[in-house]
């Protein structure tokens, strides 16, 4: 295993962060065998098939936020952004920038707005009749209301919390905006290159290569959802959203798809929304804390979850509220 | 009795019980079809598949057979059934190729532009007209349609164009084909909803969150998907208007003519007679065997392509299928 995929590892991790909550019920287990001290009544016995692993050496535990160098060009850039549902404010002035080379995770309870604020981004709250929007949202110095709505979304796109692939082939969901966003129709053999890179860089290419005309709907979750952000990266987009994309996943699949989001970086500015604490830790270089619509915090992963300067923010990572 | 029917029933007894009323439905279906066959059997004995073509009047060779005996001679069976076969095809036709085009556009409409008040009451009125009998539809025809194209729509000009071979009363292929147009189309729409409102709202969002313009994801996505579901339907809107009688014949003018392409848009305004509408409109001559016979070959001829129906229909959508999910 290399450095990066122990970290990763979340059996590993859970065993490593609560040692005595694994340790203690193997000793219940051991003293239900007869006649060695008091009965217990029987509980749920975890059975490990080896003993958890030591701690790493301190040098193993740099994360893979560190292995790349720093952030790129501002992207996006936010500026008192609020959304409105009817009475209800879902966002209040959020000002933010986003910048290429960089995840930046929005974590909070739920209800918090964090997905309304996602999918500003590229204009799919819009698609609700009742959501209004003040303030700006700049992409490359431009306004995004500016934009035609699908020139946006052909730049900033998004990948969903269930994998969502077309009831096509695999090739056919991965060129469908390629198909779409040309103005005739481009050939099968034009668009292969372009497929196979958007598989590739998804790391999917491998596993599909003999099946590109097989149906989509066939491979397993995970598969699907990185399927979607092949699907969603070969337009070649500035930005890539992700609204929880591993929520729906087992966590062998969670953690190829945390490392893609940190390759996929390199070239693109990534913003994912997320429940999971460990995982922000795990893949994001900034983290934005949202609370009731407003943005408490917005820092490095490092200054939000190790010196948090709200209290808000110090009870959330440090799990006293969820 | 009750007690033992109340009482939990066991697989065993529930299987059988329940496959006794399948195999019961399925024999009835096998004997109705042997037995029309066998009815229909003296008819193409004696004319051989040009039984299907056409040749000579088929309103003199019907009458032919209504005057030959209880022991008809072979020349008894002698029919040309073109027109009838022409009519059919040219009503249950153009119905169901105006009938989808306007449903699948109107249930695009409802399901995904039209406003939420809107799509409440349009969807329950659909489905209501999709259950309105056919005779209604057949008295409105003849009451309103007919006397309307027969003095106002079809000019004297036409009138006299054809005046040799067929008088236009108002009664034609055109009211035909709009009433029965008006009938199928909106068990159309329903079906044609219902499968557009169960695409996963996932799809479409997925592709309008690729760039893509919400019609043209409507058309990419959503109606993709409903394909299936779309061909079903016009197999489903086939069969009614393929079998439809009384309402068609109460508006076609019960003419065994074959209305000709070649007279231009008069073409519209000549009568006709379907398969259907003929044994409608023949069956109390069935005394006579010769006749009898024949209308039990109209019958099969039906029959044979209502299967040929559901089986195009299969077949259509096997490919289509292909990549939507299977239990």
């Amino acid at each position: 295993m290399s450095p990066e995929e122990m970290l990763l590892d979340p059996l590993r991790l859970a065993a490593e962060a609560e040692p005595e909550r694994i340790q203690p019920q193997r000793r219940i287990h051991a003293a239900e065998q007869p006649g060695q001290g008091p009965v217990v009544p029987p509980v749920r016995t975890i059975v490990l098939d080896r003993a958890p692993l030591p701690a790493p050496p301190p040098s193993e535990r740099a994360s893979v936020r560190t292995q790349l160098a720093g952030a790129g060009p501002e992207r996006l850039r936010l500026e008192e952004v609020s959304i409105d549902y009817g009475p209800k404010q879902a966002v209040k002035s959020v000002s933010l920038s986003i910048h290429q080379g960089e995840v930046l995770a929005l974590i909070g309870p739920s209800g918090c707005g964090k997905t309304t604020l996602l999918r500003t981004l590229n204009r799919l709250t819009e698609l609700t009749p009742s959501a209004s929007r003040a303030g700006r949202i700049m992409l490359d110095g431009e306004d995004i209301h500016e934009l035609p709505d699908t020139t946006l979304r052909g730049r900033v796109a998004m990948v969903f919390q269930q994998p969502n692939p077309f009831p096509m082939s695999i090739f056919d969901n991965v060129a469908f905006a390629l198909r779409e966003q040309s103005r005739k129709r481009p050939r099968r053999r034009e668009l292969e290159p372009q497929v196979i890179e958007a598989l590739r860089r998804a790391g999917l290419y491998e596993e599909v290569r003999d099946n590109l005309d097989g149906p989509a709907l066939r491979l397993s979750g995970g598969q699907q959802q990185r399927l979607c952000i092949a699907r969603a990266i070969a337009p070649r987009p500035e930005v890539l959203l992700m609204d929880e994309p591993c929520s729906a996943l087992d966590p062998i699949s969670t953690k190829t798809i945390e490392k893609l989001i940190g390759e996929l970086r390199r070239d693109l500015a990534v913003v994912v929304v997320t429940h999971n604490l460990a995982q922000a830790h795990r893949i994001a270089d900034k983290v934005a804390f949202m609370y009731l619509g407003d943005l408490i915090e917005y820092g490095s992963t490092a200054q939000v979850f190790d010196e948090p300067r709200a209290t808000r923010t110090r009870d959330y990572v440090g799990g006293a509220f969820g | 009795m009750l007690e033992r029917l109340r009482s939990p029933w066991s697989d065993r007894r529930a299987e059988l019980s329940l496959g006794a009323v399948s195999l019961l439905i399925g024999f009835a279906v096998v004997a109705m079809v042997v037995f029309v066959t066998i009815q229909a059997w003296p008819t193409f004995s004696h004319n051989g598949l040009s039984w299907l073509g056409s040749g000579g009047k088929l309103e003199e060779q019907i009458s032919a057979m209504q005057e030959t005996s209880v022991h008809p001679p072979a020349s008894a069976y002698h029919l040309r059934a073109w027109p009838l076969i022409w009519g059919t095809i040219l009503t249950a036709g153009v119905a169901v190729v105006l009938g989808l085009a306007i449903a699948v556009l109107s249930s695009i409409f409802i399901v995904e532009l039209a406003p939420t008040r809107l799509r409440r009451i349009a969807i329950p009125v659909i489905r209501l007209l999709a259950s309105v009998p056919s005779v209604v539809y057949g008295l409105i025809g003849i009451l309103v349609l007919v006397p309307f194209v027969g003095n106002h729509v079809i000019s004297p000009a036409e009138k006299t164009s054809v005046q040799d071979t067929v008088l236009l009363t108002g009664k034609s292929l055109g009211v035909a084909i709009v009433i029965l147009t008006v009938m199928i189309t909106p068990i159309m729409i329903a079906l044609i909803c219902e499968a557009l409102a169960s695409v996963p709202n996932a799809w479409r969002e997925g592709a309008i969150a690729l760039g893509v313009n919400p019609v043209r994801a409507i058309l990419a996505v959503t109606v993709r998907a409903a394909r299936p579901a779309i061909v079903a339907a016009a197999v489903l809107a086939t069969a009614r208007a393929l079998g439809e009688a009384i309402m068609i014949s109460m508006v076609d003018g019960g003419r065994d003519f074959a209305p000709r392409l070649s007279d231009g848009i008069t073409f519209l305004f000549e009568p006709l007679r379907t398969l259907a509408s003929a044994i409608v409109d023949y069956h109390d001559g069935i005394g006579a065997p010769a006749l009898k016979s024949t209308l039990y070959a109209f019958a099969l001829l039906m029959l044979l392509s209502a299967f040929a129906l559901s089986v195009g229909g299969y077949l259509i959508k096997l490919p289509m299928r292909k990549y939507q999910v299977r239990g």
